[in-house]
């Protein structure tokens, strides 16, 4: 009962820290590297400004510096235009998102124009790391039902297994227990995907013929067989073929078309 | 009317918990995996207040979540229902006024809750297990469920010796011996 309290508060305080850096750190991208670049230049900046005027200054190019109260008021100028810019600039940002998400809704119409569909949001993500569910604020009462297909504007989502009047959940193709029945594009090679535990967008083609030619990157699409999924489905691209020693065993590595982290706009196929 | 409010407390932070889930960790994740909060919740009900609203606790929480998202209903209800159990077992035989002790069973209810669920999981939708992939994200799992509870264990300890007060007619002070 005679703990030091500061004590405790720094291990409380240290925990947070070691707790955000892991999340920081495993979930960097190269590209946001460029922040280390900005900080870098903000340190070198004022060092190479600095000898860039010294250079001016010698080679007699220091005429900018000559005339400081108008370059004052054309800094305030400058400045009161900037926040106006910036002012419109935020308003057109809440513009182009909703127009990108419009855009998005049309799209998916048009794209999938030869089924009843109906479009929804996902409203709830799974909480489990083990499976892929989501939930979307379609329902019943919008004539959807168990078993139906749902697609997104870049391919294959899942399928409905349950409804309320105003909720749908969906198995999504990268749950564990999702099976789908595809075909290559081009060869016309079918096989079956299954769902896996593994975070992100990969699924498992597995059954696939021996005498099947898998080539990287080709497109991958519902076969149509199976009762669940209409054919012609964009699934997603063979990203890696593991050969084994047994031929049948062979399976592939498909990058699901839809990244399921950034799920938004939906449609249930309800023909 | 002071366990009606008890019982009201531990469903607010019920759903706090589960906003926090669907929401905050879909984007603050470790390499991708969410801790799992609700068990940390079910097992401090289970060792403060003890056996039987540590397992009603779980089987109700448990049943909203089936509900709310899953697949089946009652495969969470039932893991949940016996980390409440697990956690009223705890204290008979551990202290809790250690950190230490309680890191130690968040470790195991989180390793027992994981592997029941996965595994009943896989039997009923017979999908392949994936043993590898499974013991990696679950040790992400734990290691996130113990940084969160060493951060809110002043929070944890003080609500759960007030739990323990009004659900424990014949209190035993662990913390002095």
């Amino acid at each position: 009962m005679y703990k030091n309290k500061k004590s405790g508060a720094i291990g409380i305080v240290v925990t947070v820290i070691i707790l955000i850096l892991l999340v920081v750190l495993s979930n960097i991208n190269i590209e946001k590297l460029t922040v280390v670049e900005n900080v870098f230049s903000t340190i070198v900046m004022p060092f190479q400004n600095g000898f860039t005027m010294l250079k001016n200054k010698i080679s007699g190019n220091d005429t900018f510096f000559t005339d400081l109260d108008n370059l004052k008021t054309e800094n305030e100028e400058l400045k009161q235009k900037n926040s106006e810019l910036e002012q419109s600039l935020r308003e057109l940002e809440i513009i182009k998102a909703e127009n990108a998400t419009l855009k998005e809704q049309m799209n998916l119409k048009e794209k999938y124009g030869e089924y009843q569909t109906v479009s929804g949001y996902v409203i709830n993500r799974d909480i489990s790391n083990y499976t892929g569910m989501v939930v979307i604020n379609v329902g019943s009462n919008d004539g959807v039902k168990p078993n139906m297909t749902v697609i997104a504007d870049k391919g294959l989502v899942g399928n409905v297994v349950s409804v309320t009047e105003n909720t749908a959940k969906v198995q999504t193709i990268v749950d564990p227990a999702s099976s789908v029945s595809c075909i290559i594009n081009t060869s016309k090679d079918a096989f079956i995907t299954k769902g896996s535990i593994n975070s992100g967008r990969e699924i498992k083609a597995t059954y696939i013929p021996t005498d099947a030619v898998l080539v990287q990157d080709t497109s991958v699409e519902t076969s149509g067989l199976g009762g669940i999924y209409p054919k012609g489905i964009h699934v997603g691209t063979i990203k890696e073929v593991v050969n084994t020693q047994n031929p049948t065993d062979k399976y592939a590595i498909i990058e699901t078309a839809v990244d399921f982290s950034k799920l938004d706009t939906v449609l249930v196929i309800l023909n | 009317m002071k366990k009606t409010v008890s019982f009201l407390i531990i469903f607010l932070v019920f759903l706090i918990i589960y906003f926090l889930q669907v929401n905050f960790f879909t984007w603050f994740n470790i390499a991708g995996v969410k801790p799992n909060l609700f068990v940390v919740l079910i097992l401090v009900v289970g060792l403060f207040a003890g056996k039987n609203v540590g397992t009603s606790t779980g089987i109700v929480v448990g049943l909203l979540l089936d509900i709310f998202i899953s697949k089946k209903i009652g495969i969470t209800a039932i893991t949940l229902g016996i980390i409440g159990f697990i956690g009223a077992l705890l204290d008979k035989n551990f202290s809790k006024d250690s950190k230490l002790t309680i890191v130690l069973m968040v470790i195991l209810t989180t390793i027992i809750f994981e592997v029941l669920n996965y595994f009943i999981n896989a039997v009923i939708f017979s999908y392949s297990l994936e043993i590898a992939t499974f013991v990696v994200k679950l040790l992400i799992e734990i290691v996130f469920n113990i940084l969160i509870t060493i951060i809110f264990y002043p929070l944890i300890q003080k609500s759960g010796f007030a739990l323990e007060e009004r659900f424990k007619e014949t209190r035993i002070l662990t913390r002095y011996f």
